[in-house]
């Protein structure tokens, strides 16, 4: 301790006469600040915007024509006591299965990041993600016109969907470790993200309204032994959305963000060309102090509801529904610390299609920089078939710790 | 009934084209600004010919503005967005843009103005830096706008890009921001006194961002509360900023005002020394109103402290 005084004091000692030229102690001959402001407002208009910039001795900046590149590692490790009732694809897979407990380390994921303006028509934004280091996956490849008029905008390429709020989210964004289950059960292993075009409109309202329409070719699943939305039929059957998006900002602190979707496509299960459909509902508030001077206290609840319906191929049968939710409530309680509690549905209302599973999720997040954040994640997971016969399986529990980080320039993400 | 791509694209061009001129004529200028104190110049530069909206408010921190989309269909009328740059606006600024679908504010346009450009920033790093300083700013300090001979420098700026918007409108741009450069003038003796007292001043500062103030008031930056920017300061540092400021005899830290004051009062209280919660932009309080209000406010609330 009397070292590191004894350097304080001959670092304050060096420093003060260095800073003190630094910040330009004044030399009896400057000219008044009237003066100053006369010579900064300049006699004449010049000419051109050129020649508004003074000539700058220091370089502004590495200038290059590279993209921004960020890459995000999330290294997960954790236990279970028994496989989960389904797995997202960019959920952690540790090693073991349904004879060993699942157990271990993990690179959850690897996100590369391309990212720049094209031209003056149009940006891209490539991802590419290595989920658990297994193949290279296109995350989004996606081209996104920033020029047409009356509010338009259309995007082309690999992307997410808009349907719903965390379909469109990357791993890094989830405020848990494992994505909704809704999300897997609805839309697909990694979601709703396929090759496809969207066409978005603003209105020309004072709040914001936004309404968009995609089109995917979504790829058939390799396992089509279980129930998904999309991706059945011929192969060129596309599965088409739409979304409307609404924002209300209720005061500085309190925002109101929801949307309804719906989505059309085939289904490969029960029967491969049944004619699938998913609509959703999705509600997002978040309470947050325009500024931290009170405290960081902030809050945010986002809740889901999906619900599908798989229409009969014969006259027979008849229409196949389910449905499923999440509730989630992320509270930051100081300003380095979030606690998250979620809980998962799917089975509402009940039906054949699939079992009733119930998950209870919390995750406690430290939150180093900007850039790095360290979380501890557990969940409880019970799942039963509604039958007949119905049966129910022992719950399930899972806990991970998951450290993600971020490096270089990853660009901001949208409310 | 949707016309093909290239044809839309090729109409954008053209309405991009036609806009500012056809508009002329009897509507105003929407003008959209990141923060309230370029608000303010932009409503003296431009008169009656603007109608001026900030993104963000005196109170919030301009780093950490949330990307809220109602700010898209603020920026979506945009005809010219008056920006800080210098990567201040980083992390909410770029989606918001791209967002409203705006083309006359994209990058590189008209619309799109950048005041780091009219002024020579501080602080540029002269080594390689990176992220074990914290977040800090690659391409100069971006807080430049509160000494008064910046914002001349910021307001000439803006005459410049509205007289090159709506060129026949120049010499009335022209006109207002001489009135404002004379008004800024009167208030400069003010300004000189309040100041006479400042110089050389040791304080410390919550961040490195007062690099400009502290060059015009000639105060002497002894230390700084959060050495590394969105690092929570360690221990080992604050003491060591305590015993520097003991040593020094430094009496004031000052703190924007939209930062938690408890670490900088904490050490103030060890170091017998005051914080000075500062404003340091035009809205940071609701008495502040204009460019005019917050350089009184500042100097005010630094003096108090002092004398």
């Amino acid at each position: 301790m009397r070292t590191i005084d004894a350097l304080a004091l001959a670092l304050a000692a060096l420093s003060v006469p260095a800073r003190a030229q630094d910040a330009g102690v004044p030399s009896g001959t400057e000219p008044s600040l009237a003066e100053q402001i006369e010579a900064a407002a300049g006699v004449t208009t010049p000419p051109g915007p050129a020649t508004v910039v003074p000539p700058s001795p220091t370089p502004r900046g590495f200038q290059s024509f590279n993209p921004d590149l960020s890459v995000i590692v999330d290294a997960t490790a954790g236990y279970g006591n028994r496989p989960s009732y389904s797995t997202a694809g960019d959920d952690p897979v540790l090693k073991g299965g349904s004879s060993d407990r699942p157990a271990g380390f993990t690179l959850q994921e690897l996100e590369v990041a391309f990212q720049a303006v094209v031209d003056p028509f149009f940006r891209a934004d490539v991802f590419l993600t290595i989920p658990n280091l297994e193949g290279l996956e296109i995350e989004e490849a996606v081209i996104t016109t920033t020029s047409l008029p009356a509010g338009f905008q259309v995007r082309a390429g690999v992307f997410r969907s808009a349907f719903g709020r965390q379909n469109g989210q990357h791993l890094h964004l989830q405020d848990f470790t494992r994505r909704p289950l809704i999300n897997e059960a609805f839309l697909g292993v990694d979601g709703l993200r396929a090759p496809g075009l969207q066409i978005s409109w603003l209105f020309p309202t004072p709040f914001f309204l936004q309404l968009s329409a995609e089109a995917f070719s979504v790829p058939r699943p390799d396992d089509t032994g279980h129930l998904t939305s999309f991706g059945g039929g011929k192969s060129t059957d596309l599965t088409y959305t739409t979304e409307l998006k609404v924002f209300a900002p209720l005061g500085d602190a309190v925002s109101l963000y929801g949307g309804l979707n719906a989505a059309f496509g085939k289904s490969t299960y029960p029967r491969d060309g049944a004619s699938t459909s998913v609509e959703g509902v999705d509600l997002y508030l978040k309470y947050k102090p325009p500024n931290v001077a009170g405290g960081y206290f902030s809050l945010a609840w986002t809740t889901e509801y999906f619900l599908r319906q798989v229409q009969p191929l014969t006259a027979e049968e008849s229409v196949a529904h389910d449905g499923g939710l999440y509730s989630q409530l992320v509270l930051q309680l100081a300003r380095q610390w979030f606690l998250g509690v979620r809980q998962d549905f799917l089975g509402l209302p009940e039906s054949s299609l699939q079992p009733r599973v119930e998950r209870t999720s919390l995750s406690v997040t430290f939150v180093f920089s900007e850039f790095a954040r360290l979380r501890l994640y557990g969940e409880r997971e019970t799942s039963r078939t509604t039958g007949p016969p119905e049966s129910s399986n022992p719950a399930s529990f899972a806990a991970y710790f998951q450290l993600e980080v971020g490096i270089g320039a990853h660009g901001a993400h949208p409310f | 009934m949707h016309p093909p791509m290239s044809r839309l694209v090729f109409l954008a061009l053209s309405l991009e084209l036609a806009l500012p001129a056809a508009a002329a004529a009897e509507e105003k200028l929407q003008v959209v600004t990141t923060i309230e104190t370029f608000a303010d110049f932009a409503r003296r530069v431009g008169g009656d010919e603007v109608e001026v909206q900030s993104l963000s408010h005196g109170y919030q921190d301009p780093h950490f503005v949330e990307a809220k989309p109602n700010l898209m269909v603020i920026l979506n009328r945009a005809d010219l967005l008056v920006r800080v740059g210098l990567d201040l606006e980083i992390g909410w600024l770029p989606p918001l843009v791209v967002g409203s679908r705006n083309p006359r504010i994209q990058r590189g346009q008209r619309g799109d103005l950048d005041l780091s450009t009219v002024l020579e920033p501080l602080d540029i790093p002269t080594t390689k830096v990176d992220r074990s300083q914290g977040d800090i700013h690659p391409l100069g300090n971006p807080h430049y706008w509160l000494p008064p001979v910046n914002a001349v420098r910021c307001a000439r700026g803006i005459r410049d890009q509205l007289a090159e918007l709506r060129p026949e409108r120049k010499a009335y741009f022209d006109e207002q921001f001489r009135k404002f450069v004379d008004n800024l003038k009167t208030a400069a003796t003010r300004w000189e006194a309040m100041a006479r007292p400042l110089s050389g001043l040791k304080i410390v500062t919550y961040h490195k961002s007062w690099s400009y103030v502290s060059r015009w008031l000639h105060l002497v930056e002894v230390g700084y509360i959060e050495d590394r920017p969105g690092i929570s300061p360690s221990p080992a540092h604050l003491a060591q900023l305590i015993q520097t400021m003991r040593i020094q005899g430094v009496r004031v830290i000052i703190v924007e005002s939209f930062y938690n004051r408890s670490i900088a009062e904490n050490v103030a209280e060890k170091a017998g020394a005051k914080v000075v919660a500062a404003p340091s932009d035009v809205g940071a309080t609701p008495a502040i109103k204009t460019y005019f209000d917050l350089v009184d406010a500042f100097l005010k609330g630094v003096l108090d402290v002092v004398t």
